[in-house]
């Protein structure tokens, strides 16, 4: 019993950064119904600043925590400006085939400025394990479970107590009924596109700064893993990403410790594939799909 | 009669295809105008223009001489003119109270926004009963009041409605056009897209006709019930009193 409930911990433990990938991913195709492929590269771009100032003038944490979610939000507002910033009828696949062009272009200006495969990343703790009882914790993944709750604490109540969330929210809901409210939509997406990049700079620091090394594969494994929590959890859900990414990392950890590393990947795949098929719009997705659909009536007018 | 909003030869088209073909016609101050025409005319297309959310190819919107073609949805909303849009698209998944504090989203002063809400409430009790509830769990009805309570919180100069009476039940039907009396008789000018005529004969001051994206006929309530035509298009062939 307590190996199984060990391994749930470190899978809850490593979902909490999946979480907070799913978030930033989550919170723009909320409020612009398009993907972002170039999510996890933006992420990359400030990590690979960050990296660079560490191993070329041996940069303190803090300074390359801070650099990392600063490029991480300049290369998505670059994103944003470029790929979703122009609206209209057909604009959706437009901003996703971009937005994919952008990640070669994003990931290439990263390999330009650190071309090796993989560099030393700072670690946040001395890497001594914490004894609960008879658990371990490894101390850089609690931070990462402390930064989840706190951040996802923080999104609540800009969500729900504040005006910017109350436009946020609107637009999630109906974009044209919220620009008819008179919100604007154009500089309120930018900002929503600026926090979830900033999100997934934190995620992206506190999981290097755990492994001690960033390499060329983390744009790729950004998106990736962002993307499969969000869809587990639903598109666009704020709560399904969260338990997107605790569900994806504990599946995860659980079929790495039963079958090996080799499965891991493959396991959650798997469990993504079944889910899609049994519950096409996620956990917490199918509901809202459809309920929106019903609400939003004059669905021709959510594209323009 | 001055005109309080001003649209000259509008053009607006979705790719080729040309939606509307140089509308002109104007809504005047303190008075309800109503548009009528059949489905496919136009009417949603030249509202979503007036309030900014489709750009026109060409021609010009004036609200009191300013123009506000080129102008984005919310700067529209922010120069006085609200739409309440077909459908009503409230946020379903917000409370009633939100609802309105959404429509207040450009006004600063919260103490003002907090005083517009009560009263709010008192033009729409139903909404007074129901402010914490899911805007989504409202009836018909209840969800139309709302989409012109939010409208109404941007204090606009001028209320666009598309179609307040869309699958609505007779009863309601009737007490939204009340609502609609009263807003004018308090002074807010109105803008009306109306399927029907018997209805809007009974509020509106001036009534246009759209048909496949041109206006087709421009007159009084006496005019129009006059019209042979639109009499058997629109006002049905019972020879009751019109």
């Amino acid at each position: 019993m307590i190996p199984f409930i060990q391994t749930t911990l470190d899978g809850v433990m490593v979902g909490s950064s999946y979480g907070l990938l799913a978030l930033g991913f989550a919170l723009i195709f909320g409020v612009m119904r398009r993907l972002n492929l170039s999510y996890g590269p933006s992420i990359m771009v400030g990590a690979y600043l960050g990296t660079l100032l560490y191993i070329q003038f041996g940069a303190p944490t803090y300074v390359v925590a801070i650099v990392a979610v600063a490029g991480s939000v300049m290369a998505g507002v670059y994103v944003e400006r470029l790929c979703f910033a122009p609206l209209g009828v057909g604009a959706g696949v437009a901003s996703m085939v971009s937005s994919f062009a952008i990640w070669m272009q994003l990931e290439q200006a990263s390999l330009l400025m650190l071309p090796r495969h993989s560099y030393p990343f700072p670690s946040l703790t001395s890497g001594e394990l914490l004894s609960v009882g008879p658990l371990v914790v490894r101390p850089d993944y609690l931070i990462m479970l402390a930064a989840m709750l706190a951040i996802t604490a923080a999104l609540h109540l800009l969500l729900y107590r504040t005006r910017f969330g109350l436009g946020l929210r609107a637009i999630i809901e109906n974009s044209v009924a919220a620009s008819l409210s008179g919100i604007d939509v154009r500089s309120t997406m930018l900002k929503a596109f600026a926090l979830a990049s900033a999100i997934g700079g934190v995620a992206g620091f506190l999981v290097l700064s755990a492994n001690q090394q960033v390499t060329a594969m983390l744009g790729m494994w950004a998106t990736l893993k962002g993307l499969i929590a969000m869809m587990i959890g639903g598109l666009g859900s704020i709560p399904g990403a969260i338990v997107g990414g605790l569900v994806l990392g504990v599946i995860e950890v659980h079929s790495q410790t039963l079958f090996g590393p080799q499965v891991r990947d493959l396991a959650a795949y798997g469990v993504l594939f079944v889910l899609l098929v049994l519950r096409p719009g996620g956990i917490f997705g199918t509901a809202a799909v459809s309920e929106s659909a019903a609400h939003r009536g004059g669905d021709r007018w959510t594209t323009t | 009669m001055e005109a309080m909003l001003e649209i000259v030869d509008v053009v607006t088209a979705y790719g080729k295809i040309e939606a509307l073909k140089g509308v002109s016609l104007s809504a005047n101050r303190g008075r309800i105008t109503c548009l009528l025409g059949p489905n496919g005319a136009g009417k949603t297309t030249l509202m979503m223009t007036v309030a900014g959310v489709l750009k026109p190819r060409q021609g010009s919107i004036k609200l009191e001489g300013n123009e506000l073609v080129g102008l984005s949805p919310a700067r529209i909303v922010g120069n006085g003119v609200a739409l309440v849009p077909e459908n009503r698209l409230v946020f379903p998944q917000m409370s009633v109270r939100e609802n309105l504090l959404a429509g207040a989203y450009q006004r600063n002063s919260s103490g003002e926004v907090a005083a517009d809400i009560e009263q709010m409430y008192t033009r729409f009790p139903p909404l007074k009963e129901r402010r914490e509830q899911l805007a989504g769990t409202l009836s018909g009805g209840e969800q139309q009041m709302l989409a012109v309570a939010r409208a109404l919180m941007s204090r606009p100069r001028v209320l666009l409605m598309d179609e307040p009476s869309l699958g609505l039940a007779p009863i309601v039907v009737k007490e939204i056009f009340g609502i609609i009396a009263e807003l004018n008789r308090e002074g807010v000018t109105i803008f009306l897209v109306e399927q029907n005529a018997h209805l809007a004969l009974q509020v509106a001051h001036h009534f246009y006709l759209m048909e496949q994206g041109r206006v087709t006929f421009s007159g009084t309530p006496g005019e129009l019930a006059e019209d042979e035509v639109i009499k058997r298009a629109y006002l049905g062939t019972r020879r009751s009193a019109g």
